[in-house]
């Protein structure tokens, strides 16, 4: 009777957390993995954050004021007189600022590969952080777009055959942002592989 | 005895997280319903907008068409893409509430709904920018507000964003849904 009782279960890390030794993948070796996922998230948010003030930057410090002038012309670009570049570097400001925040989470994340909270809270923030953005970059993207090409049905003139500097300084601050959505998207994607239970 | 104590409390829990599960899945399902309505309507709304002015003067055009503006072209196709996926992506929600524990047709649908979503996104905002144009026009950069000849036009086109931008808070929902789904599992 006193065989039926006994069971030999060999030691493991597993086993000293009271769970079932044959569940799977050893926790450990999963948590390697889910850490080195949170290590490139880091990463990846560092990348975003110089895109992303670099696009506001770069938009911030668009002036331009062209050494002659004529009758019918402004001689002065600057990003304010767009409201829709107004948007765009406050857009990149906010969304600047909840990445510098949000990387005290991703260390955690890094500390404590199994926690599911800050994962979770991660997520979440970082699809409507995703949203913010790419809706800031696309509008900012359709004006210069317009700058550059202008419309002949509607009489919209293109002001980047004037304001040369301008329009580049602009238009590289609507790529960096891009390509901080671009990072976004890893991240969320990121987020949502490591959150599934195994 | 521990590890038959494990298993037993397991079973008793299973059955109400699958209950749950089974909740979140007809809920997204539903929200899928919804948004393709909205971007639907949307992409019709803009892609039907014509409007000739009885009237013409020397300086304006006496017509205006969503394809006059490149921008208006790409929300067109921005909305029909996106309600084309949510056609596609609705048997896999079906799959999904079947078997309520199914995580890879999960991870499928949200790496695809995030780059779906940064496309509406994309198309609803840009579309919001020349709409604005459209309205306000802008004095510092010479371009004149074509909604003062245009009344129906801009009407339309400012009605079709609504149906997208309602579609972006779905899909918002929908993502978080899906992501309480896989920790649920």
């Amino acid at each position: 009777m006193s065989d039926s009782t006994t069971i030999d279960v060999p030691e493991s890390s597993a086993a000293t957390k009271g769970k079932a030794p044959l569940m799977g993948a050893p926790r450990h070796e999963r948590g390697g993995f889910k850490k080195g996922i949170a290590i490139f998230d880091f990463v990846l948010r560092i990348g975003a954050i110089v895109c992303v003030l670099a696009a506001a930057a770069s938009m911030g410090t668009s002036d331009e004021t062209l050494p002659f002038f004529t009758q019918f012309f402004q001689f002065q670009a600057s990003y304010d007189d767009l409201p829709t570049f107004q948007y765009f570097v406050v857009a990149m400001a906010l969304v600047g600022g909840y990445l510098v925040f949000s990387l005290p989470f991703s260390v955690v994340t890094i500390i404590r590969p199994h926690a599911v909270g800050p994962r979770f809270l991660l997520l979440i923030m970082d699809t409507v952080a995703l949203t913010f953005n790419t809706a800031a970059a696309a509008a900012a993207a359709a004006i210069v777009y317009l700058a550059h090409n202008g419309n002949p049905n509607t009489n919209w003139l293109a002001i980047c055959n004037q304001f040369g500097d301008f329009c580049q300084k602009v238009s590289g601050a609507v790529v960096a942002s891009f390509v901080a959505v671009l990072l976004f998207v890893v991240l969320v994607v990121l987020s949502g592989l490591v959150l599934r239970k195994h | 005895m521990k590890a038959g104590g494990v298993e037993l409390g397991e079973a008793k829990n299973s059955a109400p997280r699958r209950g749950v599960n089974r909740g979140i899945s007809i809920l997204d399902f539903i929200l899928r319903l919804l948004a393709f309505i909205g971007t639907l309507g949307s992409a019709i709304a803009m892609a039907t907008t014509n409007e000739t002015l009885p009237f013409f003067t020397r300086f304006i055009r006496f017509r205006a068409e969503y394809d006059d503006l490149p921008t208006f072209t790409f929300f067109v196709i921005a909305n029909a893409i996106v309600s084309g996926y949510l056609i596609l992506s609705l048997p896999l929600s079906i799959f999904n509430i079947i078997r309520s524990s199914a995580q890879k047709s999960r991870i499928i649908l949200v790496i695809f709904d995030t780059a779906i979503l940064a496309l509406l996104t994309a198309g609803a905002s840009a579309a919001a920018a020349i709409v604005y144009l459209a309205h306000k026009g802008n004095a510092r950069v010479n371009w004149f507000a074509i909604c003062q000849q245009f009344n129906s036009f801009c009407e339309r086109t400012s009605a079709s964003l609504i149906g997208s931008f309602a579609g972006i808070a779905v899909f918002i929902l929908i993502m978080v849904l899906s992501a309480v789904a896989l920790y649920r599992r």
